[in-house]
């Protein structure tokens, strides 16, 4: 679609609130509220794109960012109006239990949501690489008119791939709410650091998203823990301009490789 | 049962009448600014200040007699950011005519809310920030109500020497003691305070010091760091969510410490935090406003007074006479401009200023047990903006210190394991 969605971190947000309130009110485990999420989440992708999406998706980038952006702050206000800015908890009865690998110590659901998010990532990868709607998506990305003219309804593909795109940000919405504290800008400090793994990893490229995910993660706590917190930003993204310079297309991408789908 | 309905009716009619019957007695209105943070990432406790002011510009009106004999309006902005703050300063003063705007909590805000308070030769009457910064602008229309962050630091160290050493067996000056905070002026101003005082004045040992960005999603590293120095106390001044995340992950990391100390209505000081972790937020020490356990009659007959008709609205309003924070800073500042008002009888600058640097009242005559005193900066004096020492307790910000305002007493000195918080 090459649409860069800036209101990612606010579907996270309501992804953390849906987990929260399946939790309060119906004392529902977050893995459990995961399996509904994902399908209602598709669900409010399709929506989304229906309503907001498809009268621009052709249009100019600025008008794209402009209404992701827009859409961000009303999503965020929203939940302001609705549930107030008081931050909410998902206090689980495992959510202070650990787990320990070697000297290091991890929550118990961190380890599950990376855990989950690795499955998820190889999932998607397969889906894209060998099902049949994965290869229409791809089909439409490389070429949208001449997908076409093979007889791709292309709208319906990017309804898809948008509602994929929400379904995921759902699901990671529902394994953060354990771990962080549940509030409207809840997305805000995540959507940074994604657009930068993204990037780093090479547009189209999820694996190398994830690898990059990994690479930026390890920059931030070691640069932490050894020159100081209040450098862990600067480091990991004077990481990201260098590579850029020497690899514009990010780490594993290849010029145009968004283009191209693979 | 039928007659005390008939009585509890009569005499709510005759509260009732009493309240209308004063409101009439006000003539014309007083608009007054109000710039909050409603809309992001500040906005809960924005939220808690509106609704501080809002309380207490009720009670003034019906029970007060207005500000200058005139009916208290509030008008209100949204200042979620410096830029928006400095835009609606400006709305507030050339659209809507206000001579004095009111706010902003937030030390991100409060400097250039004033900045566009002073072009528009607005007062600018900052009730919360804590900013050092704030007052020493050379600013003629600029005052503060609460103390600053030197008097937050200052505060901090006085219950740490005096207070906790001698509970967790030590001199001032064999105390191991970390720094970490966010990195916005307020938590570098409290900070910078804290550890100038601590060294110089008592000796402490200083083991550690880390500055993080508050929307920081991971504290991991500053907990090792922090668990290699072994420091016997903690001070942290944490905004937000950051002292959720801290207290979480120090936990998940078995990171042990004497004792935790804050500053503010943020962060541990926020109700926010207990609501979070339930009894699991055991232990940190919060420097605020009065908290569970406070005893009002401590106080002079004036503050009683203002203190108790406070309470009673909180709990009319929401079910609860304990305040939070935000709501006993603003509500406090609010009530001590009506003060001022009242004693100058006009918004006029230079009149204004002057009955303001007159007054000197002691501490315990307003609200919150506050005094007044005010530097030529327009800087509320530390002295006289008496501050307290909460702790959570079973979920609650329960006033520990100084001991003769509090039935309660502190616990967990040392905090102990993590488990043992009960």
């Amino acid at each position: 679609m090459r649409v860069v969605n800036f209101a990612h971190g606010e579907f996270l947000m309501f992804g953390m609130y849906g987990a929260f309130w399946a939790f309060t009110l119906l004392h529902a485990d977050p893995y459990l509220t995961l399996v509904i999420a994902i399908p209602v989440f598709l669900l409010v992708g399709w929506g989304s794109y229906a309503l907001i999406m498809r009268p621009i998706v052709h249009t100019s980038h600025n008008v794209q960012v402009f209404t992701t952006v827009g859409l961000s702050i009303v999503l965020q206000n929203l939940a302001l109006v609705l549930w107030s800015g008081e931050a909410r908890f998902v206090r689980t009865r495992y959510y202070g239990s650990v787990v320990n690998i070697g000297e290091a110590v991890l929550n118990l659901a961190q380890a599950v949501a990376f855990v989950l998010a690795v499955s998820a990532t190889a999932a998607l990868f397969a889906f894209m690489r060998w099902s049949y709607a994965g290869k229409l998506m791809r089909a439409t990305a490389q070429d949208r008119d001449a997908a076409s003219l093979m007889g791709i309804d292309t709208d319906r593909i990017y309804a898809l791939t948008w509602a994929v795109g929400i379904a995921c940000v759902g699901a990671a919405g529902v394994l953060l709410a354990p771990i962080y504290a549940v509030y409207p800008t809840a997305g805000l400090q995540f959507v940074l650091i994604a657009y930068i793994a993204v990037v780093l990893g090479g547009l189209g490229d999820m694996i190398g998203a994830l690898i990059a995910a990994l690479i930026v993660a390890a920059v931030e706590v070691i640069g932490s823990y050894t020159i100081g917190t209040a450098w862990k930003e600067v480091l990991y993204l004077l990481l990201f301009i260098a590579i850029l310079v020497v690899r514009p297309a990010g780490l594993f991408g290849q010029r145009g490789a968004e283009a191209l789908g693979v | 049962m039928k007659n005390i309905i008939i009585a509890a009716g009569a005499a709510g009619a005759l509260a009732f009448c009493v309240s209308v019957t004063q409101a009439q007695q006000l003539k014309g209105e007083y608009k007054l600014g109000v710039l909050e943070p409603l809309t992001g990432n500040l906005a809960a406790q924005g939220k808690l200040h509106l609704e501080g002011y809002e309380l207490m510009r009720d009670l003034i009106n019906t029970r007060f007699g207005g500000v200058m004999g005139r009916k208290l309006v509030l008008v209100v902005g949204d200042a979620p950011d410096p830029t928006a703050a400095a835009s609606e300063a400006t709305r507030l003063a050339t659209r809507e005519g206000v001579k004095i705007i009111t706010g902003t909590f937030s030390s991100i805000l409060c400097g250039a809310a004033s900045e566009a308070a002073a072009r528009q030769n607005v007062i600018y009457w900052e009730t919360s920030c804590v900013d050092p910064r704030f007052t020493r602008r050379g600013l003629k229309n600029v005052f503060r109500t609460e103390i600053d962050g030197v008097g937050f630091g200052w505060y901090n160290v006085e219950f740490i020497a005096k207070y906790l050493a001698p509970r967790l067996g030590k001199k001032p000056n064999e105390l191991r003691i970390a720094y970490i905070a966010e990195d916005s002026s307020y938590g570098q101003g409290v900070t910078e305070a804290a550890r100038e005082r601590a060294k110089k004045e008592f000796g402490m040992q200083e083991v550690a010091l880390e500055y993080y960005t508050y929307t920081t999603n991971d504290l991991t590293p500053v907990i090792l760091k922090l668990k290699n120095a072994n420091p016997d106390v903690l001070h942290h001044i944490a905004r937000d969510q950051d002292a959720i995340l801290f207290w979480r992950q120090a936990r998940e990391q078995n990171f042990e410490v004497k004792a935790v100390v804050h500053a503010g209505a943020t962060g541990y000081g926020n109700p926010g935090f207990g609501k979070a972790l339930g009894n699991e937020s055991n232990g940190p020490f919060a420097l605020s406003e009065p908290g569970v356990a406070f005893l009002v009659d401590k106080l002079r007959p004036d503050g009683q007074k203002i203190e108790h008709a406070f309470r009673e609205a909180l709990k009319a309003k929401t079910g609860s006479d304990v305040p939070a924070g935000g709501h006993q800073l603003a509500a406090g500042g609010l009530w001590l401009l009506k003060v001022v008002l009242d004693a100058a009888k006009t918004d006029e600058l230079d009149k204004f200023r002057a009955a303001v640097m007159k007054m000197d009242v002691p501490v315990g005559s307003l609200m919150n047990g506050w005094g007044v005193k005010f530097d030529e900066s327009g800087q509320n004096s530390n002295e006289r903006v008496q501050h307290y020492m909460l702790q959570w307790q079973n979920g609650a910000l329960v006033t520990v210190w100084p001991e003769e305002f509090t039935s309660s007493r502190a616990k967990w000195m040392p905090l102990g394991p993590w488990n043992q918080r009960k």
